[in-house]
């Protein structure tokens, strides 16, 4: 008798306790995937019948995706060189993030270097003022290093932008591994070099992972900096190409809808791939276990 | 295979001494057990030797050479640390022949010798296993056999038995010392644990708060402990130690402490009326139910089997004493205890330095 009122007690409890979590997740849901949704029936839908208010296209298609992929509009004509020029510049970014950080973070964490404090503290000093406050002194610096409408320019800018943060999260990643496997490794013979490559880096595995994927999405997804620096419709990024498809007043929704869903698939693919090592690499080190 | 010398080492951290100039030699093949009460400086000393501490004063030799200033690798020497330290993304192989590998040594030589570590340390059936797969004692081994492969001049032991269990603790202990018979490298080993220290110490330095306290065979220190310091910390149960009086007559000599007088030899250095500690061991007291020994109520009896210790009341100080054999003993009884002279031990009141 008493286990069995126990037992709808806990039932109960239960019950309420996935009722509020429903309260909270049905919300975020809907507030999450009516956008995609969105883009997806846009994407599907004939031209004339993009706006028409239904909840799923009379006639679905995949012509749009024909259009996009044979570059057939004027807004698409370099799609492929953009799609191209924002994957060489996310995976640079990511590459030179990684190798700057990386290295930043083995400096300060393993080799306990001078000033190492000093690089951390500003790191952190560098999220208090918005990146979009330091575009136009980018702008300038980028100029007068010649470099406004290379690729390189955004690569830079956006390798300064991702870097603070990535040295922050590997130093405190490296700050985890054993202080003795240094130890048994120098007196093994190891030099810095040699602990960097044979020791560090395979342990650091799960952390550079999540921290290269942050660094190329953000690169990827970035637009204000893109915009800024690249100009060439051949050398934008499909992000500004995107924005550009709002410059006319009747926009091809449909055709921008749909280069939007093609450009939003990579990120998803390489967070679903990575989400391993995204949840336990970025969260690395905030606390203290 | 090497010897070692200590000559005025200090270290300091910042503004805090904590080693104050310690002097000793270890001769080539010797097992050199520092040991020490945690925070005495004896960890520290050895990672000053392994080149993993700068040294603040003093210099170090390894066969007269001095190494003060050379690099840990450039110091030809293995050690094993009290976590292990295997590299966790190696196999057991690749952790043992990694120092090898990093010397550029050719392969035949790393295999045979891999495999010569691997026979003698039992791991054979393990090497192409990850440090993640092994109990405790099979890392501790995969460790001891990292720092074989490199046949260094000299081993260094850090704690290395603290995070096992007792049984497999004892187990290593002869297996450690079964390696050092078999190979003679000169070995460096630190613990806070006297038994360990004991039992596999050719030699035994004494460290407390930064100095050496006594060095010696593990039988001299127990036998004859150089302070009160060396006395109380060798030995388990701990030596029973009695605050009294020196008395001098007759060519006789003895300490009044709990209104008792306690039996001791003549001492050359020692005067009548001088403060002392009377110390003896728990296993020097012979217990009788009758006789006109030093008459002590029995508190608790503690029978471990082959021996029972019994915790006994004289004057309302305790005192521990180590029967062999069973008794028939029961708290409250009141017994005699006998002392010999020449197992008890005096130490000056103040130095607290050992009487001769």
């Amino acid at each position: 008798m008493s286990a069995g009122l126990r037992k709808s007690r806990i039932t109960w409890k239960m019950v309420s306790t996935e009722a509020k979590l429903l309260l909270i997740g049905i919300p975020v849901f809907l507030w999450t995937i009516i956008p995609i949704y969105h883009m997806v029936l846009f994407s599907i839908s004939p031209r004339n019948a993009a706006t028409s208010g239904r909840l799923w296209p009379k006639e679905p298609t995949l012509s749009n995706f024909s259009f996009v992929f044979q570059q057939k509009h004027f807004y698409l004509d370099h799609f492929w060189a953009q799609l191209g020029n924002s994957l060489v510049i996310a995976l640079s970014v990511g590459a030179l993030t990684l190798a700057v950080s990386t290295a930043a973070a083995f400096a300060i964490s393993r080799l306990k270097v001078r000033g190492g404090r000093t690089v951390m503290n500003m790191a952190l000093f560098t999220y208090f003022i918005p990146a979009a406050f330091l575009a136009v002194p980018m702008y300038k610096t980028m100029g007068n290093y010649g470099l406004l409408n290379s690729q390189w320019s955004l690569i830079l800018a956006m390798v300064t932008i991702a870097s603070p943060y990535c040295i922050w999260v590997l130093k405190q990643a490296s700050d985890k591994l054993p202080w003795e496997l240094d130890e048994a490794a120098r007196m093994d013979g190891a030099t810095a070099m040699q602990l960097f490559r044979l020791v560090y880096l395979p342990l650091m595995v799960p952390s550079l992972v999540a921290v290269g994927t942050y660094a190329l999405l953000l690169a990827w997804n970035e637009y204000l900096y893109a915009f800024l620096l690249l100009s060439k419709d051949s050398s934008v990024t499909l992000a500004v190409a995107l924005g550009n498809f709002l410059a006319a007043d009747d926009s091809p929704w449909e055709l921008l809808m749909t280069t939007g869903l093609i450009y939003a698939l990579p990120p998803a693919a390489i967070y679903y791939a990575f989400k391993r090592y995204m949840v336990s690499g970025l969260t690395a080190g905030a606390v203290k276990s | 295979m090497a010897s070692v010398s200590f000559k005025n080492i200090e270290k300091s951290f910042g503004a805090t001494k904590i080693i104050h100039g310690i002097s000793f030699d270890i001769s080539d093949g010797e097992f050199v057990v520092l040991v020490g009460p945690s925070g005495c400086g004896k960890s520290t000393l050895l990672r000053m030797l392994a080149g993993l501490e700068p040294i603040s004063g003093g210099v170090i030799t390894i066969d007269d050479k001095v190494i003060n200033d050379l690099d840990s690798k450039d110091r030809d020497i293995a050690m094993v640390f009290q976590s292990y330290a295997l590299y966790p993304h190696m196999t057991v192989r690749d952790n043992m022949a990694f120092s090898l590998k990093l010397r550029k040594a050719d392969a035949e030589l790393t295999n045979t010798r891999v495999a010569n570590a691997a026979r003698i340390l039992n791991l054979d059936p393990l090497l192409d296993r990850f440090p993640r797969e092994l109990s405790g004692g099979q890392r501790q081994r995969v460790a001891m056999g990292r720092a074989i492969v490199r046949d260094p001049k000299v081993f260094l032991f850090d704690e290395p038995l603290s995070n096992l269990d007792a049984k497999l603790r004892v187990a290593m202990r002869a297996e450690i010392k079964a390696l050092h018979q078999r190979l003679k490298t000169t070995t460096v080993y630190v613990t806070h644990d006297q038994i360990e220290a004991m039992t596999m110490a050719d030699r035994i330095v004494v460290m407390h708060d930064g100095i050496v306290e006594q060095i010696g065979t593990p039988l001299e220190l127990f036998d004859h402990p150089g302070n009160l310091f060396v006395a109380q910390f060798i030995g388990s149960p701990s030596m029973n130690v009695l605050k009294g009086t020196l008395r001098q007559a007759d060519g006789r000599e003895w300490v009044e402490a709990l209104g008792q007088q306690w039996p001791s030899l003549t001492h050359a250095q020692a005067r009548d009326g001088q403060s002392v500690h009377y110390g003896v061991r728990p296993t020097d007291i012979t217990v009788s139910a009758s006789g006109n020994g030093i008459p002590a109520k029995v508190i608790v009896v503690e029978p471990t089997g082959a021996e029972t210790e019994l915790l006994l009341e004289v004057g309302g100080a305790q005192l521990v004493v180590v029967m062999h054999g069973r008794t028939a003993v029961q708290p409250d009884d009141v017994v005699h205890l006998e002392i010999t002279a020449e197992k008890s031990h005096v130490f000056d009141g103040t130095t607290e330095k050992r009487l001769d």
